[in-house]
């Protein structure tokens, strides 16, 4: 398990999934709030006035969390928020179940009528809060921004 | 530890950006929390807004939006809010229900039992859908407006 945290290849493609993942699922939240809103509200779990606050922050965390993991900038923070992100996710995905709402998870598109909550999207979220743990406790630098200009800094000026 | 304390600092630094990126383009795009329609009452939104128990009744005494009951015509029929028409989801068709007259732009207020309760805003969509530009959805439903003891009625 050591080796595989450790795994400069392994961190990188983790790392690059994650992160497209969340600035693709992150856009449509950006560019609609009010849709993304209004998916937050369906759940039910939050007073009337806080879905808008929600909706006008939470896809930029997404944006930059997903940036962040692609440069190799912040990987810890970046993954330790998108770990907690996912675990509320789910946890509302669940509390949605259970209460026997059928609405859409709002994770992905904004449509009502796609992307309904369901144990399946649970099973994925579980996948994706590994694959955050994942990058938290990984300990390699490789492949990162940071690395890339302390590699490059010297040699230039070499030149 | 160290670990955690390098995570918080990080994610700390994370929201901060986050957060003023979200509130200078939500600002600069007038969406989200600087929409010029957030307001309850506001004319012209095109996505269903919940509306607080509080902003239901300014409307409701005003009078300026039409209550749609969204539950079953039994649960309508036992009791709703005064002056409400009912138009269950179910087998719901803009044609035959009884908003098929109702203006596109008129502000509709559309409930069903509760904070639990989902026809409201299933009702919403297809109004949405259906060309209506201005509909609100109660957050607290049927059951909030009895508990505050509000006007109602029967229907036989």
């Amino acid at each position: 398990m050591k080796s595989l945290l450790a795994h400069p290849h392994v961190v990188l493609l983790t790392r690059v999934f994650l992160g497209l993942l969340f600035i693709v699922s992150s856009l449509e939240k950006i560019v609609d709030p009010a849709a993304f809103a209004h998916s937050i509200a369906n759940y039910r779990l939050l007073p009337a006035w806080l879905p808008m606050t929600v909706a006008t922050i939470l896809p930029w965390i997404e944006l930059l969390c997903g940036f962040s993991l692609l440069f190799g900038i912040f990987i810890r923070g970046s993954a330790f928020l998108i770990s907690a992100m996912l675990i509320v996710f789910t946890l509302a995905v669940v509390s949605g179940i259970l209460r026997g709402l059928d609405i859409s998870c709002g994770c992905f598109t904004q449509d009502p009528a796609a992307d309904k909550i369901g144990w399946m999207k649970v099973l994925q979220n579980s996948t994706l809060i590994v694959l955050s743990l994942f990058l938290y406790f990984s300990n390699t630098e490789r492949f990162t921004l940071f690395s890339y200009i302390q590699q490059s800094t010297p040699r230039r000026r070499s030149t | 530890m160290i670990r955690l304390r390098q995570a918080l600092r990080e994610a700390m630094a994370l929201l901060v950006v986050a957060a003023a990126l979200g509130f200078i383009y939500t600002a600069a795009t007038e969406k989200g929390l600087f929409a010029r329609t957030i307001s309850g009452a506001a004319a012209g939104a095109t996505t269903p807004q919940m509306i607080s128990a509080e902003e239901v009744w300014s409307l409701f005494q005003s009078g300026s939006a039409l209550f749609v009951d969204s539950r079953h015509d039994f649960d309508y029929r036992a009791g709703h809010i005064k002056g409400a028409i009912n138009v269950p989801l179910k087998d719901f068709d803009v044609s035959t229900s009884a908003l098929r007259d109702v203006a596109r732009d008129r502000l509709i207020v559309i409930y069903c039992d509760g904070a639990d309760c989902n026809s409201s805003i299933e009702l919403a969509v297809k109004l949405a859908k259906a060309g209506f530009k201005n509909t609100r959805i109660s957050f607290g439903g049927w059951r909030e407006w009895v508990e505050a003891k509000h006007p109602t009625e029967q229907s036989r």
